[in-house]
């Protein structure tokens, strides 16, 4: 079965675009804040303009490889490497451990948490590679699974994704104490389960075994409880504390927005108040500068982008592409919901980036070309939604104004 | 792809792709919605209880020092600088960011002596983001510190008092202590006018409390300086006096003496010297408090016989009595029971004797009859006599009211004419100066106004302001009272007055010590010290004082000169501070170049 190839889906083009744009010019307006905060308590020497020069790099970067997914890289050749990229990924991360423990300088450490390589002036955090790894890799693992018969089966199903995917959240959340990314691979995991077919008990007897098992990680954890503590704390408007300072601040930007925001380059909030204010709490920023307006807008673009995600997903064929499209789309819903959610303390502060519109190089550049591949995959798609894959039809998604004819082989 | 392949998925349409996906999309529109409500709620329910959070952590409040105003004297008719300011800095941290070990060390080695806080108290106490640690830092260890480029430390400018003429006047001064308010003298009583007033800068700030020009509440509201205060003193009179006052320390049993010119036809005094003197720069190393005190304005004590001056004038006044008035001299009066002596018991002045000659050996029965003239019996002293008395005490000369000079001064104590036991004797004693409590400067200018036509003038010590260079008067202050001038006695009395006290210094103009040309006049007073509730018969300790005038022949007085000398456990009197008037009186005609007269 094969589907001819159509035109992308623009909103997704236009709105990936337009996101790296908005981030941009927000980390204009408080990069300079961030450096001259930085060198006012640590005495660093950081040029004004260092901050938005780095986001113009990552954003260059981004494109590039956001191009590359969706125009010269066939999704086709990719996916023959689904398991080499996976097991690279988890080498990579599993080095970055050993490195870390040997104490070698080429794992960059930040408050006791090794997620970085650091090769001269680039840094690199694997973690965001194997978010990807593990989108291509499930792909085709359960695509083949499924061609297989051998969906929802323990041994031919069950052994291997556990120990993959227990590999990965081990070397995430626990050797690098990254929750953030570990909620992100769950949700990339449990997206691409639901669409591959798991039967509903066991899907759901799964995500039960997660939810018992994140608590418990969370409860043995005073750090991580720390947390949830200082959630709940901001919720029920106790008293404030040093681990309430961050969700309090970053409220108090949103809060201080109001309908319209005070403008570009006015943030307060920004000059030093709310810790990371260029990366996991731009979105507070944002808050801020554009307000309710400004915020609900961007929240309609993400939106946007997560439906259209589902409707590409919806329309292609391939169940290996629309089961990578899917993980790309729980993927990106993790990272937009957790982080917002965070920020208006919703959930606890789990440190995890917005994708976009955050400052930072890697998450940005893995996350540019996942999209890249969704468009890749969105000119591949038949109007007609199916309901039983052995269903096919024609037309396409997005560009009504050529036809397509299907074709079955 | 051949269909039969999975074909057994699609018999369950729970797990087919379409539904999971809608499954999938209704999670996107929950998710997004919850945050959406929750936005609003932030953003719109919320808003402006955290638009007030905002204000309170994001806003600072800083003071604009004002320029504290200088202070100058008069050099002739030239105002000249005594009190300047120099800009020092404070140094502040913020002990929660701040790299503890390094600013501990470097404040250490560079401005030990200008730390004002324990490191390890500010160091251990939670949530402080703010501390002066260290004051009146000179610049050039600011800009030491500033090569250091430590973390989280500031620098604020201030001011900080330097005295050109070191000592010079200090007591009169007073100084600034280290949170800029002026203490003691001028520095303390005309403090608002030398402070000015602060201004204030409200501003949005980033989280290292720096200003920024971010927020539309940003409020400035610039300092007004302090003025430039001319004092009526002259400085190099001033100086005169103190080194002649000194001199006089150095020469007799006293320890402490003070100086007090002024010129009784205006209330200006020209000269207040007050011994030994303090630094003003380092008045933190004074060990007794005491030192701070003017003696001339703010320690009442009983000036004794010079205040016969009082009851004399007043009696002649009343025209009741005149220098020439006789009475006869026993030596003593018994009054209430209580035995009340001359000091003076030569057998040559027993018998009948007038006033001029009572007043020139200063004999207490010749004040006392004089009070009972007052009362219109001469056998006695009366209810008539007492009130009399205290009117003009009270009333007239003002012995017990704040002067109104423009330094820090105490009331003085005039017993009520009908109030409590023994009334006739208590004011048989304050005709020569015992049982009331007054200062110097009260004494002082009550003596003015009789010698200076009868005129009482408030005393001051402010000529104005200097403004572009020019003296200007010092107008809209809240520190200046009302000034009084009152004509309390005739211009007859008051020249029957000089006349007697120039009388009274006929023995120093004879042994040369007065001019010839100048009319100058005094009077004397040596007080007994109470010591465990009574007057010290023996006289083992005495404040010795002396006030007089001088100016040409024929002329109205043009200066009034007082001066006290004590020492604990020492007899000083009367002729022993005449002697420091003497001196002064003699370089005063110098200074001044005053002419003699016909």
């Amino acid at each position: 079965m094969k589907t001819r190839k159509h035109k992308s889906d623009l909103v997704i083009l236009f709105a990936t675009l337009g996101l790296m744009a908005l981030g941009l010019i927000i980390i204009y307006a408080i990069g300079p804040m961030r450096a001259n905060v930085l060198n006012n308590t640590y005495g660093t020497d950081y040029p004004s303009s260092y901050f938005f020069l780095g986001q113009l790099r990552a954003v260059g970067l981004s494109l590039i490889a956001f191009f590359a997914a969706f125009k010269w890289i066939p999704y086709q050749y990719i996916k023959k490497y689904a398991k080499p990229i996976m097991i690279i990924a988890l080498i990579l991360s599993g080095l970055l451990w050993f490195l870390s423990m040997i104490g070698s300088s080429l794992a960059k450490c930040e408050l006791g948490e090794c997620r970085w390589y650091q090769l001269g002036p680039i840094s690199f955090q694997p973690a965001e590679f194997l978010k990807l790894a593990m989108v291509i890799y499930l792909g085709d693992f359960l695509s083949r699974k499924r061609e297989e018969g051998c969906i929802g089966k323990w041994r031919e199903f069950w052994v291997p994704l556990l120990i993959v995917c227990g590999v990965s959240l081990f070397l995430v959340v626990i050797a690098q104490g990254d929750l953030g990314t570990g909620v992100a691979l769950i949700s990339i995991i449990f997206g691409m389960l639901l669409i591959a077919g798991v039967p509903a008990k066991q899907y759901l007897f799964m995500v039960a075994l997660v939810l018992i098992v994140a608590v418990g990680a969370v409860a043995t954890s005073s750090h991580r409880m720390e947390r949830v503590n200082a959630w709940i704390t901001t919720l029920s408007g106790g008293e404030s504390s040093d681990s309430t300072y961050h969700v309090e601040n970053a409220m108090l930007a949103i809060g201080t927005g109001g309908l319209a925001g005070v403008g570009i380059g006015n943030s307060v909030q920004a000059t030093g108040y709310l810790p990371e204010s260029i990366n996991d709490s731009v979105f507070a920023i944002m808050g801020e500068t554009f307000g309710f307006i400004g915020l609900f807008l961007i929240l309609v673009v993400f939106a946007a982008i997560l439906v259209r995600m589902l409707k590409v997903a919806e329309g292609t064929k391939d169940t290996e592409g629309r089961l990578v499209v899917v993980g790309i789309f729980a993927w990106t819903l993790a990272q937009v919901t957790v982080n917002i959610m965070a920020m208006t303390s919703l959930v606890p502060v789990t440190g995890i980036t917005l994708p976009l519109l955050s400052y930072g190089g890697t998450s940005m550049v893995f996350i540019a070309f996942a999209l890249g591949l969704v468009l890749q995959l969105s000119c591949y798609t038949s109007r007609e939604v199916i309901t039983n894959e052995n269903i096919s039809s024609g037309g396409r998604l997005g560009g009504a104004h050529h036809t397509s004819r299907r074709r079955s082989s | 792809m051949p269909r039969s392949n999975y074909q057994h998925q699609i018999v369950n349409p729970t797990s087919s792709p379409h539904r999971r996906i809608k499954i999938l999309r209704n999670v996107v529109f929950i998710a997004f919605a919850i945050i959406a409500v929750r936005l609003f709620f932030i953003q719109i329910i919320e808003h402006n209880y955290w638009i007030t959070k905002a204000e309170k952590e994001h806003t600072i409040l800083e003071t604009v020092t004002a320029r504290r105003g200088e202070i100058y004297m008069m050099d002739h008719d030239e105002p000249v600088a005594i009190v300047l300011n120099q800009t020092t800095y404070q140094i502040i941290i913020d002990p929660s960011v701040t790299n503890k070990d390094e600013v501990k060390q470097a404040l250490e080695t560079y401005a030990k002596d200008y730390i004002v806080v324990d490191f390890d108290e500010i160091y251990n106490q939670e949530g402080l983001r703010y501390s002066i640690v260290a004051k009146n830092v000179p610049r050039n260890i600011i800009e030491t510190l500033n090569e250091q480029d430590l973390t989280a430390v500031w620098f604020k400018k201030t001011n900080q008092r330097v005295y050109p003429e070191g000592q010079l006047a200090s007591v009169l001064l007073g100084f600034v202590n280290a949170d800029g308010v002026g203490q003691y003298g001028v520095e303390g009583a005309l403090n608002p006018v030398l402070a000015g007033k602060d201004g204030l800068i409200k501003s949005t700030a980033d989280v290292n409390k720096v200003a920024l020009s971010i927020g539309n509440d940003n409020i400035k509201i610039p300092a007004e300086d302090g003025r430039n205060l001319v004092l009526s003193i002259d400085r190099g009179l001033e100086q005169g006096v103190e080194e002649i006052t000194k001199k006089h320390i150095d020469n007799t049993a006293a320890t402490h003496a003070s100086a007090l010119v002024m010129d009784p036809n205006t209330g200006e005094i020209i000269a207040m010297a007050n011994l030994p003197n303090y630094d003003p720069a380092n008045y933190g190393n004074v060990t007794d408090a005491s030192a701070y005190l003017n003696q001339v304005t703010e320690v009442p004590y009983e000036p004794a016989s010079i205040c016969k001056s009082f009851a004399f004038s007043s009696a002649i006044n009343e025209g009741v009595m005149s220098a020439d008035t006789t009475y006869f001299n026993q030596g003593y009066e018994i009054i209430d029971g209580w035995k009340i002596q001359n000091a003076e018991q030569r057998a040559s002045l027993y018998g009948t004797i007038n006033m001029k000659t009572a007043l020139y050996w200063s004999l207490n029965t010749g004040s006392i009859y004089a009070l009972k003239l007052l009362g219109g019996d001469p056998n006695q002293i009366n209810q008539a006599g007492r009130e009399k008395l205290y009117d003009y005490y009270h009333n007239k000369f003002r012995l017990d009211h704040l002067s109104g000079i423009e330094l820090p001064e105490v009331e003085g104590i005039i017993p009520d004419p009908n109030e409590g036991w023994g009334r006739d004797s208590v004011y048989a004693n304050m005709t020569f100066g015992q049982n009331l409590n007054i200062t110097m400067l009260q004494t002082a200018t009550a003596y003015s106004a009789v010698i200076n036509g009868g005129t009482y003038h408030t005393p001051t010590i402010v000529k104005g302001e200097l403004v572009n260079g020019e003296v200007a008067p010092l107008e809209n202050t809240t520190e200046s009272t009302e000034k009084i001038d009152n004509k309390i006695l005739s211009d007859e009395t008051s020249a029957t007055m000089r006349d007697m006290f120039i009388n009274n210094r006929n023995y120093k103009a004879r042994a040369g010590i007065d001019r010839a040309g100048y009319a100058i006049g005094g009077k004397s007073g040596t007080a007994q010290v109470i010591k465990n509730g009574a007057y010290d018969d023996t006289m083992s300790e005495t404040v010795g004082s002396y006030i007089g005038f001088v100016g040409p022949n024929g002329e109205l007085p043009k200066y009034v000169i007082m001066v006290k000398m004590l020492g604990e456990g020492q007899y000083l009197d009367g002729g022993i501070a005449s002697n420091l008037f003497d001196d002064i009186e003699n370089y005063l005609i110098d200074y001044l170049k005053i002419k003699p007269g016909a």
